[in-house]
């Protein structure tokens, strides 16, 4: 059924002399517009000591810039009718907005504005420090489960300091952060040429290129830094760890394997990615109808691909597989991990049968439709497929990858996971954090 | 950059209201469906209004949602969802206020085969025992799970004490409730909630509206045929008494879980677009007075917020922030100064055109969505408002006058008509409280 599901795109680039790339995918389906602007930077760029920079610094980008005041970027994207939000993963940082069409020129004066020079100070820096403390105490110190197991699931699976720190951040380093490191950060990360642009939805291209090119081509062009991979080799044996939690009702356990990479390997990443659907993708999924439904065993159970909640697609390597557990503890983890293991290996065995990957190819790929119901999402997207990918065409070619991926490739990706030595991680109820 | 200056926002194009097609379906069922081809999928609700006692009694509404694809005459749990994965599709179902949603989707062109599953669902569940015991233990340990979240533990305090004496203030059925559920409560409650002209359904997406409605019509054939009649019983919200802060304790927390309560307009009352534009103003929008003074002046909290909530009996509003535990007085001070001073003060006319083009476009895009859009006309249809308030909420948005707006304000956010609930560790924060006013200390 390839074919139904690829879509033919009409997107329009152009490259600025300042090095900016820029993206333009015309949808005129609802009067709005996505304006999206992905940095080639995330949590692993960020200097030693300084865990959780590059998120705060996602929130002083928008303390105000050269021509707009603190809090008149919300205001001004408010005032037009539009939304606004960023976020920050290991790879990249992404800014977006979704607009009225008629608003379009606004937002991209204001990405431009940022992008060309921050104004930032002691109160406002201090400020948002103490916001990121209490967007971590919300999402990780006062939540049960909190921050389990994205935060410290990579800090077991892996040993260099790019791919294991925690991306949140310690306090203590939060506290230091500086205007110089902010400074720094700015200059060597966020120039024109280690950022795309996206134009999403109501615009002609044309016009929308042109747009771009008045309101971007005066920021200062500057190289391009580092942005990864961090390689790392597999791990030497397996690593556990027991941690507990005295907000939780009922234990869970995290298992964390190496994929591959999205990047250099893309087919094999779509058959890994087929692989969790197969495994924990719907009630009649392997590791669902067996632990939940069957063997009532497991309260949920849940595979996937990426860290800190975000995508793997959108990561460079490495990438971890994740099996995520909560169960009421009447079984031991050792035990359910026994089951999960033998469901890989009949997969690693026999493969799933054509009927079998039929359906998980269809319930994939109407799943990353899904996915993309927003502009705001749409655009976001795009921009971070053109950053890690150099091809946001995988927005509409994903659906055709998933139909493509062979019964072998799926066996062949269990086989993997098998072979490796993993992280299991435990996190029990009751103790200290 | 000498060239470049600020662009005008430039007058905002009128935005043109989806066209939604309508239909009884069988001369019973009430169905909406509207096309957006944004994406080669269809967003499908299927919403059944709560009756009261289905409301007073969460434990089988609860577990019923569990339970409803558990298996059908034709087909046990896995060969059901075996076969709504083949097609692409995922279905399942939410229990509201007042309303249960029978909410999914499917890739377009398998539509057809879609419905039928439904129709299987709606017309031959039959909750098989053993899968009940196990779907009532699981429900029971997901609400073990949700009541050790302290929104979740806030949000139950909150209806306790907004909505005193009426059926609202039921709050999550409790986890040894969920135990006792039988196989045969959740059958008489199928067969009393499922009746065709208590149903709203609704389709959007890559479709064409009077097909998908007449295809409709004829997957769901079977379930159409059944008779029987639900009245709506529920009745209305009256507001809540003035007392004092409700404090649960909850040893441990790092933060306290501010929530103020009041009374709103609802869908269909004339003041609720002037209201939608006084809540914007106060805490709706980023650029809020709320998230202005709490966040970024004073960096108490993360995610300040207010927002209002429709339900058949009434509407509700409520403003809510997490703070540091050490800030817990400071930030409900500000808090309630914001309130108090959008009562007493107003708005500016800088405030109020900000606020005009926020809701405009937030409503645009709320429904610029196929999910949000398949969303807002259920809670529509549920609601008795007609598919009309895509069009007429946004000029009634356009036409609001900053006294409507105020008057609006006045009428539901006074002081002393708010009721409010903080979750925190009582040891840290009852002091400060009780500096405000009288505290009743609970555990959750």
């Amino acid at each position: 059924m390839p074919d139904r599901h690829s879509r033919a795109t009409n997107f329009a680039r152009a490259k600025l002399a300042n090095g900016l790339s820029v993206l333009v995918a015309p949808d005129r389906s609802i009067p709005l517009v996505g304006v999206a602007v992905v940095y080639n930077v995330g949590f692993r760029s960020e200097p030693e000591g300084r865990t959780g920079f590059a998120h705060l610094f996602e929130h002083l980008m928008f303390q105000g810039s050269k021509n707009v005041a603190k809090v008149e970027h919300m205001s001004l994207v408010e005032s037009a009718g539009g939304l606004m939000n960023g976020h920050t993963l290991p790879d990249l940082t992404a800014y977006y907005e979704a607009l009225p069409a008629s608003a379009l020129e606004l937002g991209l004066f204001l990405e431009a504005d940022r992008m060309g020079g921050l104004a930032l100070n002691e109160e406002n820096l201090a400020n948002q420090i103490e916001v990121v403390k209490e967007e971590i105490r919300v999402n990780v110190l006062n939540r049960p489960y909190g921050g389990f197991p994205w935060i410290p699931l990579p800090a077991l699976a892996y040993d260099s300091y790019p791919n294991a720190h925690n991306g949140y951040g310690d306090f203590a380093h939060l506290e230091q952060a500086s205007l110089e490191d902010a400074a720094d950060f700015y200059a060597r990360y966020y120039s024109p040429a280690n950022a795309v642009l996206v134009i999403a939805g109501d615009c002609e291209p044309e016009s929308a290129l042109a747009l771009a090119e008045r309101y971007f081509a005066d920021v200062p062009g500057r190289p391009a830094p580092f942005h990864g991979p961090w390689p790392e080799p597999p791990l030497p044996g397996e690593r556990r760890k027991t941690m507990h939690d005295p907000l939780i009702p009922q234990p869970a356990f995290a298992l964390g394997y190496r994929s591959v990479d999205p990047v250099g390997e893309l087919e094999r990443f779509v058959a890994y990615e087929v692989l969790a659907h197969l495994l924990s993708g719907g009630d009649a999924s392997r590791l669902r109808s067996r632990l939940v439904f069957r063997d009532h065993s497991v309260t949920d159970v849940s595979c996937h691909l990426g860290e800190f909640g975000g995508d793997g697609l959108l990561m460079r390597e490495p990438v971890l597989f994740q099996i995520v557990v909560h169960h009421p503890g009447e079984r031991g983890a050792d035990e359910l991990i026994g089951a999960i293991d033998e469901e890989l290996e009949q997969v690693a065995d026999k493969g799933p049968d054509a009927s079998e990957l039929e359906r998980v190819r269809s319930s994939a790929v109407a799943e990353h439709w899904r996915s993309l119901d927003s502009i705001l999402d749409r655009g976001h997207t795009l921009a971070s497929l053109e950053t890690v990918h150099g091809r946001a065409e995988l927005i509409e070619e994903y659906p055709t990858l998933l139909s493509a991926v062979p019964a072998d490739a799926v066996r062949a990706a269990a086989a993997d996971l098998l072979a490796q030595h993993r992280a299991v991680l435990e996190l029990m109820p009751g103790g200290a954090r | 950059m000498s060239a470049i200056t600020r662009p005008e926002i430039g007058v905002m194009a009128k935005m043109k209201a989806p066209s939604v097609v309508e239909a009884l379906l069988a001369g019973r069922l009430p169905a909406l469906a509207a096309r957006r081809t944004a994406l080669p999928i269809v967003e499908l609700r299927l919403a059944v209004p709560l009756r009261r006692s289905e409301v007073e009694h969460p434990a089988v509404t609860s577990v019923l949602t569990e339970s409803l694809l558990a298996g059908t005459e034709q087909r046990d749990r896995f060969a059901l969802a075996d076969a709504l994965e083949r097609v692409g599709g995922e279905l399942h179902a939410n229990l509201g206020d007042d309303q249960l949603v029978i909410a999914g989707s499917v890739l377009s062109a398998n539509l057809g085969a879609f419905l039928a599953l439904l129709n299987e669902v709606l017309c031959a569940a039959t909750y098989p025992e053993r899968e009940v015991r196990a779907d009532r233990a699981r429900a029971a340990d997901e609400t073990e799970i949700a009541l050790s979240q302290p929104e979740v533990v806030a949000a139950q305090a909150l209806r306790r004490r907004q909505f005193a004496g009426h059926p609202y203030a039921t709050t999550m059925a409790s986890p040894a409730a969920l135990r006792k559920v039988r196989a045969e409560e959740l059958r008489a409650l199928h067969r009393q909630l499922f009746v065709p002209s208590a149903c709203h359904l609704v389709l959007v997406g890559d479709l064409s509206p009077r097909r998908a409605l007449s295809l409709s019509e004829e997957a769901l054939g079977p379930f159409l045929a059944g008779r029987g009649r639900r009245r709506d019983d529920i009745a209305a919200l009256s507001r809540a008494p003035f007392g004092p802060i409700e404090l649960v304790d909850r040893p441990g927390s790092v933060q306290a879980n501010l929530r103020v309560g009041a009374s709103a307009p609802g869908l269909a009352d004339p003041s609720w677009p002037a209201f939608a534009l006084a809540e914007a103003i106060l805490g709706g929008m980023f650029s809020s007075r709320i998230v202005t003074n709490l966040r970024e002046r004073h960096g108490y909290t993360y995610s300040p917020h207010t927002g209002v909530r429709h339900a058949r009996a009434g509407s509700s509003f409520v403003l809510a922030a997490e703070v540091a535990t050490a800030v817990t007085g400071p930030a409900l001070v500000e808090a309630r100064y914001e309130l108090a001073r959008i009562v007493t003060a107003g708005v500016t006319d800088t405030e109020l055109e900000s606020a005009r083009r926020y809701s405009t476009g937030r409503f645009a895009f709320q429904t610029g969505t196929l999910g949000g859009l398949a969303s807002t006309l259920a809670r529509l249809s549920v609601n008795g408002v007609g598919s009309h308030y895509l069009a007429s909420y946004p000029a009634a948005l356009a036409r609001a006058t900053k006294e409507e707006v105020e008057a609006a304000a006045r009428r539901f956010l006074a002081p002393r008509d708010l009721v409010t609930v903080v979750v925190g560790e009582a040891a840290s924060v009852h002091a400060a409280l009780s500096l405000l006013e009288e505290v009743r200390t609970t555990r959750r």
